[in-house]
């Protein structure tokens, strides 16, 4: 399980940037699927977002890294600090 | 009319960009394969990984001396240019014959970073910033500048505006609605392009190189003006003639919001539209001034567009200036526009620059048949030349000039035009939309959280308007159906965050997911993608009777034989930024609203095919212009009578048949004297006047759209016995326009209907 605080901090900034609604966004939620549709432009936005946040460089990361909160908040842990 | 005497023709040229200060120096550069590309000076790269751009030398008060923003002050310096070029002189008795049709990408960014810098660092913005804001502005700037008193538009169809300007111009000519326009596009540089482009990884750092490299554009600024005239006008005065204007086309992508279709089948739709036109065929074009942008999707889509429909043709030359220009958005059409006139008149095609010898070799294996002209000008004879422009919401527009005159299709459409369905939702205050309006549409999240309030509103009323009546949009009609918008401030939500984000946090902050919705035409854009709409596709933005423009606009392009159904839309947002700006002008406290308003507009060919249900005839329509100062209305009067009185003349009827007038006051003294004033005149106290924004609120392009939708509900339900009824709407800086709208004897079926009056005027 990833880290809670991270995990909160990332939905915040994806609700408030990426417009999706909060209600409708859970940490296990497949990111870049049908129902929540990210593309390409959003991931410019969470590599930012991801950098504004926690210092932590995801571009170039692979893309599984992007599928969830989960998944992006476990690769902020990993590579905090760095 | 003869389809001779539909003659129009370019009597003058103006152009200031990075390559001069003048047609002739820019030409000279251009030809000489001469770059503007250099470092950039008037924002502040820092973080960014690219730093050049194509900016013009000259500082704005050397443009011209008005205190207004440098988008305006552009587009006037090349309109003096073309104007004086052109030998028009303007009279008081000739001053309602020219008007003003302005592309423009950006409106006032360059203000609105002014402005808000000043608010978060240095202790709060000027006020006199604020109408410097809006696109809509630019226009009614030049028109006053000039004293012509001829209809305004600001086409805001972001890097296709400079084309459709030119298109709409020359069209309304061959309608009789004009004898000339100062017709164009104008953009500034600004932090909000830059820092959005940036976002999206479209910059080259190298600088743009079209058709070789494709690593991106280089951003320019600058603005093309030419004067389009009709030819008798222009022979009646001893006019020089540079060229003839033939045919145009505009259309859709309806596939994505910033990318283009990498089938090209809307960039095809468009240019086969206009050469045909034109009475051409492919095989006839000599030249065409591509779109050209040096982005890997663009070049890729183009290159395979122009494969697709010329690989025929064998003397084909097709260059992008935009490698010495940069791409200067809404000013990128008409700065082509002029390029294509000169070479035509020069038999010289500019070249596009930037290939090394290795690049030559690519090249010839991806040009085929087509000579792309590269690093070095072509000196050849050219008939026929195109000049293409592609933009951000899939809108495509190509425009064909000619040497010599030549007779060309008259598809003039002279069906009756009819309202057959109405969509929307305005009110005072803020309307309320939740995920249930989407759905009942079966429009999914992952495409509504992309849309910001302005496309919302826009989104859910076309498709309701769509619903309404009945048309369900698909392969046999895609192509039939257009959309125009009309707006007073346009997205200006999102523009104000974005801006305010990038001050805040640097020009490298700037954010991807909000910059494709800071462009005007974003919201019309969305809507074709969700709806699948593939015909003609325009934003207005000329303040608030922009939203019955969009009514005479939509009614022109169905006369003008280019779509048979049209979705004439008013929209205007309301958030913390709105009342805020409108509360720094102290107008409108507690009175403005917010919402979108779409009608229908159909010929009666395409109406009886379906077996359409019809709420009224748009029997007559007409806008005018008296140039004042924008912000104001004062001493503008006379247009707004100009206006109802051409409408009535165009709808058949006469003062004295105008049974009821949908008005616009909004409790601004100012405006609501100039109304009463003229309705007092022109209709004696004999025409109900019937006022909507008591309920609506000043929702301005909505609550104008709601005047025609409110007037055509209550003729269709029969209500006062009304036959004939009348909307007009106004704009600052002197811009009207009127409708006139007849009942249509039982065509009308109430239980049909899925919008009533009511849910029209919903409350909060």
């Amino acid at each position: 399980m990833a880290n809670q605080e991270i995990c909160e901090k990332i939905k915040g900034m994806l609700v408030e940037n990426l417009r999706i609604p909060a209600d409708e966004l859970e940490y296990d939620s497949e990111l870049f699927g049908d129902d929540i549709g990210l593309d390409s432009i959003d991931s410019i936005e969470i590599i930012a977002g991801i950098d504004g946040l926690f210092g932590v460089q995801m571009t170039g990361a692979a893309r599984e890294n992007f599928k969830s909160i989960e998944t992006l908040a476990k690769f902020v842990e990993e590579h905090q600090g760095e | 009319m003869s389809n001779m005497d539909r003659r129009v023709v370019v009597t003058g040229l103006g152009l200031v960009c990075a390559l001069g200060e003048n047609t002739d120096e820019c030409w000279s550069a251009a030809v000489n394969g001469v770059s503007g590309i250099r470092e950039v000076k008037s924002v502040n790269t820092d973080g960014c990984y690219a730093n050049v751009g194509a900016e013009v030398a000259m500082e704005s008060s050397a443009l011209s001396g008005e205190d207004y923003d440098r988008s305006s002050l552009l587009c006037i310096k090349a309109a003096g240019e073309a104007l004086a070029d052109s030998g028009y002189a303007v009279t008081g008795e000739n001053s309602d014959r020219i008007g003003v049709i302005v592309g423009n990408c950006v409106g006032g960014a360059a203000s609105i970073d002014k402005y808000f810098t000043d608010e978060l660092k240095n202790g709060g913005g000027k006020s006199s910033d604020i109408l410097k804001m809006p696109a809509a502005a630019i226009a009614n700037n030049v028109a006053k500048h000039f004293g012509l008193n001829g209809m305004t538009a600001n086409i805001v169809n972001a890097c296709a505006a400079g084309t459709i300007s030119l298109s709409y111009a020359t069209d309304l000519i061959r309608a009789g609605k004009a004898d000339a326009f100062v017709a164009g596009g104008s953009d500034s540089f600004s932090s909000l392009a830059f820092a959005g482009f940036h976002a999206l990884h479209a910059l080259d750092e190298n600088g743009c190189s079209p058709f070789n490299r494709s690593g991106g554009i280089t951003l320019g600024e600058g603005a093309g003006v030419l004067i389009i005239e009709s030819y008798e006008h222009a022979k009646a005065r001893g006019a020089k003639i540079y060229c003839e204007v033939l045919g145009s086309g505009v259309s859709s992508d309806a596939h994505h919001i910033t990318a283009p279709d990498p089938e090209g089948k809307g960039q095809m739709l468009a240019i086969g539209r206009a050469v045909a036109n034109s009475g051409l065929s492919a095989s006839d074009i000599d030249y065409i001034n591509a779109h050209g942008t040096g982005t890997a999707k663009n070049d890729e889509a183009e290159f395979l567009s122009l494969h697709t429909l010329f690989d025929e043709n064998d003397h084909l030359s097709v260059s992008s200036t935009k490698s010495m220009t940069g791409h200067c958005l809404g000013a990128a059409g008409s700065i082509e526009a002029v390029l294509t006139v000169k070479a035509v008149c020069e038999n010289t095609v500019p070249p596009t620059i930037g290939y090394t010898e290795e690049n030559l070799e690519t090249l010839k294996e991806k040009a085929g048949a087509i000579d792309f002209v590269p690093n070095t000008k072509r000196e050849k004879t050219i008939n026929y030349a195109a000049s293409n422009s592609f933009a951000f919401g899939g809108n495509n527009a190509s425009i064909v000039f000619a040497k010599e005159p030549r007779e060309i299709p008259d598809r003039t459409n002279k069906d009756r035009i009819f309202i057959t369905g109405i969509g929307g939702f305005v009110s005072k205050g803020h309307v309320d939309i939740s995920s249930d309006d989407y759905k009942a549409y079966g429009i999914k999240m992952a495409f509504y959280r992309k849309l910001d309030r302005f496309s919302q509103l826009q989104l859910l009323s076309g498709m309701q308007a769509l619903a309404d009546a009945k048309i369900t949009v698909g392969e046999d009609n895609e192509k039939d159906i257009g959309i125009v918008v009309g707006t007073a401030d346009g997205p200006m939500t999102e523009i104000v965050g974005f801006q305010k984000n990038v001050i805040e946090n640097g020009t490298a902050s700037g954010s991807a997911f909000s910059f494709p919705n800071t462009v005007y035409n974003a919201a019309g854009g969305y809507f074709s993608i969700f709806a699948g709409i593939k015909g003609y596709n325009v934003t207005n933005a000329n303040s608030i009777q922009a939203g019955l423009q969009s009514l005479c606009y939509a009614a022109d392009v169905i006369r003008n034989g280019d779509e048979n159904i049209m979705v004439a839309s008013g929209t205007d947002e309301n958030t913390d930024v709105t009342e805020f700006l409108y509360g720094k002008l102290g107008l409108l406290e507690g009175k403005l609203g917010e919402g979108s308003v779409s009608l229908i507009l159909e010929n009666e060919n395409s109406a009886n095919a379906r077996g359409a249900k019809i709420y009224a005839e748009l029997a007559g329509w007409a806008t005018a212009h008296k140039s004042v100062e924008f912000g104001t209305v004062k001493g503008s009067e006379s247009a707004l009578k100009t206006a109802i009185e051409d409408a009535c003349k165009a709808a058949g009827v006469t003062l004295a048949d105008i049974d009821g007038v949908f008005g616009f006051a909004n409790g601004i003294p100012e405006v609501d004297e100039l109304e009463s004033k003229v309705y007092g005149e022109l209709f004696n106290g004999k025409a109900d006047i019937v006022q909507v924004r008591d309920d609506l609120g000043e929702a301005r392009a909505a609550a104008a759209a709601g005047q025609a939708a409110a007037g055509a509900r209550y003729i269709s339900k029969g209500w006062r016995n009304m036959e004939c009824v009348l909307a007009a709407g106004f704009g600052v800086g002197g811009s009207y326009s009127a409708v006139v709208l007849k009942r249509v004897p039982g065509a009308f079926a109430e239980d049909d209907r899925t919008t009533s009056l009511l849910d029209l005027l919903k409350g909060e």
